[in-house]
């Protein structure tokens, strides 16, 4: 059931699901800002606040199913919102997988073949190791902001935070296949609930944050769970063990010759 | 010369008595005969039909006569191998070469995507006037509308896709493929037109859109994959292929379809051979029938043979009396056999639906209506062989006739 290359390369998501932890990084709004605030701003704000961060975190990421579950613990180095690299550290046999992500391009290495991948376009809308994150909407998580109509559904308290429910409507060329995507966002940008809509106003798959926990400094999103609606019993979640930010970052982290022989 | 019409005369009344002599086994031949040419002419219409209707459908699928695109666009039909928009010389010799119709084409692989499934495809940019004669496809929508200019925002997709996609007709869905540089470019379409092709195979695999929307998403503005040239009839195509071989850059690779696709040609080319042998088969199981009636009647008939060779008739004219008695028992078989064929192949020629073994017939290219085809050559391809080898199978029996001893054959008895 599991797609062959996605299988040796089980990182190229997880860039861009670590944006989405990301996501959870940045100081409390003001309350004077609450007020005008629009939901385009929101979420400009957040993506603002983490460009130019550094990262290094490990991970790890468990899918569910009803026969079995499987878990990887990975490495992840990222710089702004272009920049990240992801390598497989358990189990044995998946160690060494890397994912580069620069921009719109990803590289995967595998050490079994010792050979490095570019990802086509024909690739990325598989599942990632069979787990229920779609490559798609998640490494895209920064178009969010241009690709959309956003709509600040309504504004909560909860447990001290406010909390932001966005309704986001993908314009008519965008390349989501979603009719819509509800967003819920704590004021301090921690992101809580993802929802997934078809364009028949069905909820598809949802991603929802477990565990908000305060490392190094940030609140950030350290339990997150996706699961799709018609198969309860099957669920990808991945957690963050531990996270550096502002970390010095080698001027060669992000390159096809680090991606192949690590240096860490 | 007179001595002969007299002679032929009388040969042909003694023929055709004797023919009708034992009229019970002429009847039982007339009728094995009939039911044979008739399965050679009906058979070999509904294979035509069959072939024809692969051959058609094969180069819909191409599509076009005539392909003009970049040398190595056929091994690798990705967007480098591309080729200019035709213009300067290229378009007036295209315009000047007297097709029935020409059109530019941009295709290469990419993916499609719904809410819940994705899956690979052939995505077309088409000049949609021209499309009718090309593909057919603006025939074959069953919902919505095909592509209306060079510029729509539409997608049209096979039902097949659509219902593996789960999607339908006024969703989005998103198209991904990649861009010259390898870049990916990708952006959501809406399905203006579900289309439903005779063979639920390209259903599933060609996409149609706009050749300038593609242009723009693939960043390849000017260019194109394909030229697609159409004349009215497949079969002769080689004196426009040759006139536009001769006025295209080297640079460009021109084939006709029976280049691109071996195996239509190969089809083609192999189907007069295996009449042929159709009808050479049916004929060897007539042949037995034919030559045992002839013996048969020669034996009936030994001495009366030696009678009119006692009296003096000269063995060949024994032999012409035989054989054109077995001429006349195949024209007549021949012409009941034919009147049958015409008379059952003609109410059919409206198309068979043979929608039972459909999804056998479409992995074989052909559809679930047959239209039977009943062409002149091969009729007369069925008469001239069962006439001709009728006729030389006839002659053994004719010559042991015509060499009996007169003596002998007075006294059997």
């Amino acid at each position: 059931m599991l797609d062959r290359f996605t299988q040796k390369n089980p990182a190229f998501s997880l860039a861009g699901l670590l944006l989405l932890a990301l996501l959870g990084l940045a100081l409390p709004i003001q309350a004077s800002e609450v007020d005008t605030l629009n939901p385009r701003d929101l979420i400009r704000a957040a993506m603002e606040h983490w460009r130019g961060v550094t990262s290094y975190s490990e991970m790890t990421m468990t899918v569910h199913r009803s026969e079995w579950q499987r878990s990887f613990s990975m490495q992840a180095w990222t710089e702004g919102d272009k920049l990240s690299l992801v390598r497989v550290t358990e189990p044995k046999r998946d160690a060494g997988n890397g994912t580069l992500v620069r921009d719109q391009s990803m590289w995967t290495f595998s050490p079994k073949i010792n050979r490095i991948l570019k990802v086509p376009s024909s690739m990325m809308n598989q599942s990632w190791m069979g787990s229920d994150f779609s490559n798609k909407d998640i490494s895209k998580s920064t178009d969010i902001i241009d690709q959309y109509d956003h709509r600040l559904l309504k504004t909560e308290t909860r447990d001290n935070h406010l909390q932001y429910t966005i309704e986001s409507i993908p314009h008519e060329e965008a390349a989501v296949v979603w009719g819509k995507e509800i967003l819920v966002i704590r004021d301090d940008f921690v992101m809580l609930r993802q929802e997934f809509w078809d364009q028949d106003d069905i909820l598809v798959k949802e991603m929802n944050t477990t565990a908000i926990e305060f490392m190094d400094g940030r609140s950030i999103a350290s339990a997150l769970r996706m699961q799709k609606l018609e198969t309860p019993d099957e669920w990808t979640e991945m957690t963050v063990d531990a996270i550096d930010f502002d970390i010095e970052m080698n001027s060669n982290q992000f390159t096809l010759s680090n991606l192949r022989n690590p240096r860490q | 010369m007179t001595g002969f019409k007299l002679h032929f005369a009388t040969i042909f009344v003694l023929s055709w008595r004797n023919l009708w002599r034992n009229h019970r086994r002429t009847y039982i031949m007339l009728g094995a005969i009939s039911v044979g040419v008739w399965a050679m002419i009906f058979m070999t219409a509904l294979m035509r039909g069959m072939v024809d209707d692969m051959l058609d459908e094969g180069i819909r699928n191409l599509p076009g006569h005539i392909q003009i695109q970049h040398p190595d666009f056929l091994d690798d039909p990705s967007v480098v191998n591309s080729i200019d928009e035709p213009d300067g010389e290229l378009l007036v010799a295209l315009n000047q070469a007297g097709a029935k119709r020409w059109a530019t084409r941009i295709k290469l692989p990419a993916v499609i995507a719904s809410e819940r499934e994705s899956r690979g495809i052939n995505l077309v940019g088409v000049e949609p006037d021209a499309e009718a004669d090309i593909s057919g496809i603006p025939e074959q929508i069953s919902a919505g509308r095909f592509i209306e200019s060079n510029q729509d925002q539409g997608l049209v997709i096979g039902a097949k896709l659509a219902q593996r996609l789960e999607t339908r007709l006024g969703k989005r869905v998103v198209v991904m493929s990649q861009d010259p540089d390898n870049n990916i470019s990708e952006r959501g379409f809406r399905i203006v037109g579900i289309y439903r092709a005779k063979m639920p195979g390209m259903e599933e695999f060609n996409v149609y859109a706009a050749r300038d929307t593609l242009q723009q998403l693939l960043k390849i503005e000017g260019r194109v994959s394909q030229i697609i040239i159409v004349d009215e009839n497949f079969r002769d195509i080689d004196i426009l292929y040759q006139k536009i071989r001769q006025s295209i850059p080297a640079s460009l690779e021109v084939m006709p379809w029976y280049e691109i696709d071996t195996y239509l040609a190969a089809m083609f080319n192999m189907m007069d051979g295996f009449v042929l042998v159709w009808v050479v088969i049916i004929f060897l199981a007539l042949s037995f029938g034919l030559v045992n009636t002839l013996v048969m009647a020669i034996f009936e008939r030994v001495r009366e043979i030696g009678l009119i060779q006692a009296l003096g008739m000269r063995p060949a004219l024994i032999v012409y009396q035989i054989l054109l008695e077995s001429l006349l028992l195949l024209l007549i078989g021949l012409g009941i056999g034919n009147g049958l064929a015409i008379l059952t192949v003609k109410p059919l020629e409206s198309g068979l639906d043979i929608s039972m073994v459909a999804e056998g017939m479409a992995m074989m290219g052909a559809s679930s209506t047959l239209y039977p085809s009943l062409t002149l050559y091969d009729m007369l391809m069925a008469n001239g062989v069962v006439i001709i080898l009728g006729i030389l199978t006839s002659i053994l029996p004719a010559w042991r006739a015509a060499k009996m001893d007169p003596v002998q054959a007075l006294n059997t008895t």
